[in-house]
């Protein structure tokens, strides 16, 4: 009761006067208003396809080694905006929830989270790739996100379309003509001028983020400090690539998502980098095109591109059962199942031995569950900053070059101040 | 712009005294047929998009991004449809939305047209200001109050509940300004004048007069606000806590993936929770029509 | 912005003076006056409980640095200092400005038009209603996909026929200008209908003899619409520029769904409430969110303001005009 009336009185002095008031408000913010009745019941929020069906009814049933049930609530659309509604005001927050591959915009609100290796996480660490587990640690050393699926990368073609234009088209020998992003462009030049003319990839966006998913280094450090300003940095070497790409003729311009799937579609573009989960998307978009696909390992290394985590707000009735949730939802046998069932590639080593995975045949002969595993042990161990929203300006002006013949130099010059002009405001320059 | 050039060409002649000499039949047979003709261009390019949601939701995902383009329905709405029924509570969600839409519709449609009245036919102390306070609501931004909106309706114990969609919308400035200008335009101040020596009160004149001559605009509020509720998305995803109280939009919402989209399912999804208004609009506009009928006798 | 906007509440009081007449003093005309007070008092009970609170909690959020969850840090007027300098900001004011005007004004002579047409004595006019009226029924997650296919620059409809009679294919969706068009054209086409139905309603109430009458003087179709739709639609007129100037000033759903939160293409579907909704809600920059928000309130009031002015002038000219004439 009391707390109920300290904070009607907080939200009369914020509606009343400004700034302070409207803290006042958050820090009155006590009571938390409990999402299920239930003792029993734990709340998950997910988004579609990110769960295996079969493995939420059974935790519906019961939560293995615990004497809690799931009830799993389908969130669509504006997840986060739902997800941080409830965090902000401190009522109906799930006792689990999903976070997509932008977990890094939840560290500052690291102290939301439980650290989950107070429920002994440590003890699973192993079983999972080391570059995934460390992108769910946050900048304090706390690890708050547990890995669920991943996007290990490759080079998707369209192999008849390849071998229609001359050139090579066994995943070998595509591997082996397109060691560096140089070669890659040559081989981007000669599809081009073959008869039929396809484009190597989508645009020059996409090759600059590609070929920054595979980086080590990424727009910013640990310390949150801005790396592109230093010479040689991993983002200008991207851009030099996407830029020599784009002069060369071989990307598509094609910078709208409907004009994609039409080019991926029509054979217009016979080539895309992507992660692994981009198999479904493909099968899904151009169903004819069934068997004509194949995988090569991409220039130099593969990156990582999405894959989700899963977290434990500080307001959960039972972190613990929580964790143990969360560890048999990714036991490489669960994430077999999760792959079998959803097409969420694993997180977990260990999977791909159990033998109970099966690829489909959208690549013909063609295993891809071989290929990505190979992809995912080169997987890059990297930092993604909190401040990695504020990065936009480069994609803009990427396409600027591309698309409306801007100077690369300009450009660049351009996404470089407007970046730090954004990061000055956000206080972190 | 042709659209606009022709109809003026084509009657300039109607201008000349002559308008009912010999010769008038065939340009009004050729006005008319002008008349048809602009509107049916206008109907063309008004329905195709929506019958491409109908090609779209008859199609597979496949299909949809195929090149060249399909152009004609094809036969996967069973297929869609019934996935849609395996992902989505639809009946339930479907009850809340009618529950949700059809509250705010009438509420709306009531509180406005009796603030309208006062405010068009009226004048009373402090009216200016207060016209003033529902114009500047009017202007404001709605979309950034969803936190502290969020901390009311958590602080009410509204979250998941339907009166958290059905409330706060109940009076609006949008209806109040709209149908005041109706009734500045459509209600002679004799008529207002006629019942107060009458002894008609305000609440009996809004009955007698108001709302009979303002038909066709309470019609067009009543719609559009039943149709806007329909489709709002963002505030129901936040305060909506509940699995098992949905709204259509929310249902539909929760199709969406992370990374890629069944595309022909939420189609088939956008097309059942269209069809509804359709019916809807199809039944208001009557009163139109009987407007426009009213008016003719009138006359 | 108070002043401008007070000013509609003077002629409007004029004219009603012959209803309740100039007697009696302020207090007992507001007794006598306590049902007009119920009648609108709905309003403002609802806005003061729902409306009030999160409003103010959106100016105290513009003089703070907020991420939508942590702390809430006070910062004064950096965020207004910082919107004027920032160059996205003024980007997107010129581009809500320009597909305003190139939507805004089509779209409603368009829409007059279509009312007076289907006002006239014509068959089927309960379908061509409807009709009109679908786009704004339609699911935008649909229209999205739709538009994206017909612009295309590479696949799209309007392209594929502009080649097969012999033109060249225009960059729709890869150049500020087409973009800006294509934005424009799904307004158009989405909103027409819709203020077409609120000319129709406001017809109805344009009595039919006036017609009549100058169809006796042979007054054809041009001399009948703007001498005597156009006065009489006045009011409701004011209503659609006004409700378009807010709408257009408001621009959003159109280009998100059609080029996503980022606006597209150099930032050339970038409009004022897309920026600020990127900001606070893709970026969660809640404090600048909120001054966006409120630089826009200030330039819609402005608009609404002139809009206002410039109609309802002679708004009250009309009304004595009528007044005289009955």
């Amino acid at each position: 009761m009391n707390d109920l009336l300290s904070r009607r009185s907080a939200l009369r002095a914020a509606a009343g006067t400004a700034a302070l008031a409207a803290g006042a408000t958050l820090a009155g913010c006590g009571s938390e208003v409990s999402i299920s009745s239930d003792p029993d019941e734990l709340v998950l929020w997910y988004w579609n396809r990110s769960f295996s069906p079969g493995l939420l009814a059974q935790a519906a049933e019961q939560i293995p080694g615990t004497t809690r049930r799931l009830r799993a609530d389908l969130i669509g659309g504006t997840f986060d905006s739902k997800l941080r509604t409830s965090l902000a005001g401190g009522a109906y927050i799930p006792d689990i929830t999903a976070l997509n591959d932008n977990v890094a915009l939840y560290f500052p609100n690291e102290d939301l989270f439980h650290d989950l290796n107070e429920f002994g996480a440590e003890e699973v660490r192993d079983e999972f790739y080391d570059w995934k587990w460390s992108l769910g640690t946050t900048t304090s050393g706390r690890f708050c996100f547990w890995p669920m699926d991943t996007g290990p990368t490759g080079f998707f073609y369209r192999a008849d379309l390849f071998e229609a234009a001359g050139l090579p088209s066994s995943p070998q020998d595509v591997g082996a003509a397109i060691r560096t992003w140089d070669d890659w462009i040559d081989l981007g030049v000669q599809l081009r001028a073959a008869e039929g003319g396809s484009f190597i990839i989508i645009n020059a966006l996409s090759v600059f983020q590609q070929h920054i998913n595979a980086s080590s280094e990424r727009y910013l450090d640990a310390d949150d400090k801005p790396l592109f300003t230093q010479p040689g940095n991993a983002i200008r070497e991207a851009w030099d690539v996407a830029v020599r790409a784009a002069k060369a003729g071989a990307t598509g311009n094609l910078q709208l998502v409907t004009d994609q799937n039409s080019a991926f579609s029509s054979g217009k573009v016979a080539g895309h980098i992507d992660g692994a989960w981009w198999a479904q998307v493909i099968a899904e978009t151009a169903p004819d095109s069934r068997g004509l696909w194949r995988l090569a390992p991409q220039p130099e290394l593969p990156g990582n591109r999405g894959g989700s985590f899963m977290a434990v707000p500080k307001t959960c009735k039972d972190p613990a059962a929580a964790v143990a949730f969360m560890r048999w939802l990714t036991t490489p046998e669960s994430q077999a199942t999760s792959y079998n069932e959803m097409q969420l590639f694993p997180s977990a080593p260990r999977s791909f031995q159990l033998g109970t995975m099966t690829g489909g045949d959208y690549f013909g002969d063609q295993d891809p569950l071989a290929f990505f595993s190979e992809a995912a042990l080169q997987v890059p161990t990297t930092f993604i900053s909190t401040y990695e929203s504020q990065v936009g300006a480069f994609a803009v002006q990427i396409a600027n070059v591309e698309s409306a013949g801007k100077d690369p130099d300009t450009a660049w010059n351009d996404a470089v101040e407007e970046t730090l002009r954004i990061l000055a405001k956000r206080g972190v320059v | 712009m042709s659209l606009r050039e022709r109809p003026a060409t084509a009657v300039e002649p109607g201008l000349h005294k002559a308008g009912r000499g010999p010769g008038s039949a065939p340009r009004q047979l050729l006005s008319s047929a002008v008349t048809h003709l602009c509107i049916l261009i206008g109907v063309l390019l008004s329905l195709y998009p929506f019958y491409w949601l109908l090609v779209m939701a008859t199609s597979t995902t496949g299909e949809i991004f195929s090149y060249p383009p399909k152009l004609l329905p094809g036969d996967n709405f069973g297929t869609n449809f019934s996935n849609l029924l395996a992902n989505v509570d639809l009946l339930s969600s479907l009850v809340n939305t009618i529950i949700v839409a059809g509250a705010s519709a009438l509420l709306v449609v009531l509180l406005d047209s009796l603030a309208a009245f006062a405010f068009a036919k009226y004048d009373f102390p402090g009216k200016g200001p207060l016209f003033l306070v529902v114009m500047a609501t009017f202007l404001f931004p709605a979309n950034l109050s969803l936190v502290p909106s969020f901390w009311l309706m958590s602080e009410l114990g509204w979250v998941g509940g339907l009166q958290a969609l059905i409330v706060p919308g109940a009076a609006n400035a949008f209806g109040i300004f709209l149908l005041r200008q109706f009734a500045m335009s459509s209600i002679p101040d004799e008529l207002i004048e006629s019942a107060r020596i009458d002894g008609a009160g305000f609440f009996r004149t809004w009955w007698s007069i108001g709302l009979p001559m303002l038909r066709g605009g309470l019609a067009f509020l009543g719609i559009f606000t039943f149709i806007t509720v329909w489709n709002d998305y963002v505030w129901p995803l936040i305060v909506l806590n509940n699995p098992a109280r949905q709204t259509l939009q929310t249902s539909l919402a929760s199709l969406n993936t992370a990374y890629s989209n069944d595309i022909g399912l939420i189609m088939a999804g956008a097309f059942v929770s269209v069809l509804p208004l359709i019916g809807v609009f199809l039944i208001g506009s009557r009163h139109f029509i009987a407007n426009i009928a009213a008016g003719a006798l009138k006359g | 912005m108070a002043v401008p906007l007070r000013a509609p509440a003077r002629p409007a009081a004029r004219e009603r003076l012959a209803v309740t007449g100039p007697s009696g003093t302020r207090r007992r005309r507001i007794r006598e006056n306590w049902a007009q007070y119920v009648a609108v008092s709905p309003f403002y009970v609802l806005f003061l409980v729902f409306g009030l609170f999160p409003i103010a909690c959106s100016i105290a959020l513009s003089f703070t640095d907020w991420d939508g969850i942590g702390d809430i840090e006070f910062v004064g007027l950096a965020q207004y200092s910082y919107l004027l300098q920032d160059p996205r900001f003024w980007n997107a004011v010129t581009t809500t400005m320009i597909i305003w005007v190139i939507s805004t004004v089509p779209m409603l002579l368009l829409a007059l038009l279509m009312a007076f047409l289907l006002h006239q004595n014509i068959r089927f006019k309960g379908f061509y209603r409807v009709a009109f009226f679908v786009p704004n029924v339609t699911s935008m997650v649909a229209m999205a996909i739709v538009f994206g296919s017909v612009f295309s620059d590479t696949f799209g409809l309007v392209n594929s026929a502009l080649t097969a009679l012999g033109a060249d294919a225009l960059p729709w969706l890869s150049t500020d200008w087409g973009i800006r068009v294509t934005i424009a054209v799904m307004v158009i086409w989405r909103w027409t209908g819709y203020n077409a139905i609120i000319y129709l309603a406001g017809l109805q109430a344009v009595p039919t003899e006036l017609y009549d009458a100058a169809k006796v003087d042979g007054a054809g179709f041009w001399r009948m619409f703007t001498s005597i739709t156009i006065p009489m639609l006045r009011p409701v007129i004011l209503f659609t520029v006004i409700t378009s100037t807010i709408g257009g000033l408001g621009l959003f759903t159109e280009p998100q769904i059609l080029l996503g939160d980022g606006g597209g293409p150099n930032e050339a579907g970038m409009t004022i409430v897309l920026y600020q909704y990127n900001q606070a809600f893709t970026q969660f920059d809640f404090g600048y969110g909120s001054a966006i928000a409120w630089a826009l309130f200030l330039l819609a009031a402005v608009f609404a303001a002139i809009n206002w002015r410039l109609l309802s002038e002679r708004d009250t000219v009309r009304t004595k005009r009528q007044g005289a004439g009955r």
